[in-house]
């Protein structure tokens, strides 16, 4: 297997596959698969039902470094059964929490408490849209697993989640997502509970038109994210850009990133509860009317204009932290 | 549908084989197909290749796509698995000569 990492660093991340994405978001060579394609690790369930399988199940994880961080790597591939989570992906992800916590653990051991230089990271690269409902039960065990393990990572190893990839991060994966201790996106990040075909077959077309592109994208889109403060940080389409954040947060002592997350305590219920009590006040019925509530102009122009752009002239919603 | 497993084992008239001890590309999204091609002592000489697919009824078009890759290659002493989801042959002949390419080439 030959990858060229100085050239994944120049690559959309948008258009890598999972492995590219995942080799590139840590150090050149650093990268180790758990359970990768040689070991040929199908769905037993999608056999059965006659469907496709992929050797590492639509899902790449693995430990590589940054510095002196050992970071572990989840990396979904949208391309295949829209990286929905099954019994088998699932597990390979939350397997690859417990190790970080394992070595969360084990370095805690040897050095008494866990050096701020050294503290393990984990980075997750969605583009799913939720649980394979092939398997269904086992996906949904798996996602319980994978919110277990957030909740005894919390303020030991950082969680950052990456949103920048085809499918985004919708259904149950959704939440999984805004759960990590810190947001990334590009322009094409997506994060939603609910998609727009569901929307739209449950509560109607009047309430959500799932032909309007423009309407989900300025509804579930990045800079719609990134302007309501779900997503932390909008950065360019390349592999390196990415790795070149996580390194920065890599660098933040275990407390300040903490300070980035969006769910999980009283308080961050009563801050996002206070959005949608806004929302309900002034009677918004599109992104547009909050973009223009917080001061912005030319509402129509934002979703178009050039990332840099946009960076300059956003209002953030102001977050508690 | 169904899933289907087509085995063949094909003997280049010029042997060589990969340089890499093993190599992967694709992802199984609709009309495309992963490449899994491994080194092995056991296949000395000839291609063991072990296709699972999706689509019924096309054994003979696979036999003769992936018998002429292996002809015109050379590419032997290696065990190849595929997983298709509905790829055309065009698309088998490229992904064969991306992974090919990827183990670092043949010698």
């Amino acid at each position: 297997m030959r990858v060229e990492w100085k050239e994944l660093q120049e690559k959309s991340f948008y258009q890598a596959t999972a492995r590219e994405r995942a080799i590139g978001l840590v150090d050149e060579g650093t990268f180790r698969e758990f359970l990768g394609p040689r070991d040929k690790m199908v769905s037993p369930h999608l056999i059965v039902l006659g469907e496709a399988v992929e050797f590492d199940d639509g899902i790449t994880v693995g430990v590589g470094k940054i510095g002196a961080h050992p970071v572990f790597v989840v990396s979904q591939e949208g391309k295949f059964v829209g990286g929905a989570l099954g019994e088998v992906n699932g597990a390979k992800m939350a397997y690859t929490f417990k190790l970080a916590m394992d070595c969360y653990e084990a370095l805690k051991e040897k050095y008494g408490s866990v050096p701020e230089d050294r503290k393990p990271i984990v980075i997750v690269s969605y583009d799913s849209g939720g649980v394979r409902l092939h398997e269904s039960n086992a996906g949904l065990v798996a996602h319980s697993e994978c919110m277990e393990m957030f909740w005894k990572m919390q303020n030991k190893v950082p969680n950052i989640s990456i949103t920048a990839s085809s499918i985004g991060a919708y259904g149950a994966q959704g939440f999984v997502c805004m759960s990590g201790d810190v947001v990334l996106a590009n322009d094409y990040g997506r994060i939603g509970l609910t998609g727009p075909e569901v929307i739209q077959q449950e509560v109607g077309k009047d309430e959500f038109d799932a032909s309007d592109r423009a309407l989900i994208w300025r509804t579930m889109g990045a800079r719609a994210k990134y302007i309501m403060g779900d997503v932390d940080f909008l950065l360019p389409d390349t592999i390196g850009a990415f790795r070149e954040q996580v390194m920065q947060i890599a660098h933040m002592p275990m407390a300040e990133i903490a300070k980035y997350r969006h769910l999980g305590t009283p308080d961050l219920v009563e801050e996002n509860l206070s959005v949608v009590k806004l929302a309900g006040e002034k009677g918004f019925n599109d992104s547009k009317d909050y973009w223009k509530y917080m001061g912005m102009k030319d509402v129509e122009d934002i979703p178009e204009m050039p990332q840099e752009k946009f960076l300059k002239i956003a209002k953030r919603r102001q977050r508690g932290i | 549908m169904a899933l289907t497993e087509l085995n063949f084992e094909f003997k280049p008239g010029s042997p060589k084989t990969l340089v890499d001890e093993w190599s992967h590309v694709g992802v199984v999204s609709s009309g495309d197909l992963e490449v899994l091609i491994e080194k092995g002592n056991a296949y000395e000489g000839k291609a063991v290749i072990r296709v699972m697919t999706t689509v019924l009824g096309f054994d003979s078009v696979w036999e003769t796509v992936l018998k002429r890759i292996v002809e015109t290659t050379g590419l032997s002493s290696v065990k190849v698995s595929i997983n298709d989801n509905a790829a055309t042959p065009a698309v088998v002949k490229r992904r064969m000569q991306q992974a090919i390419a990827n183990g670092g080439g043949l010698q």
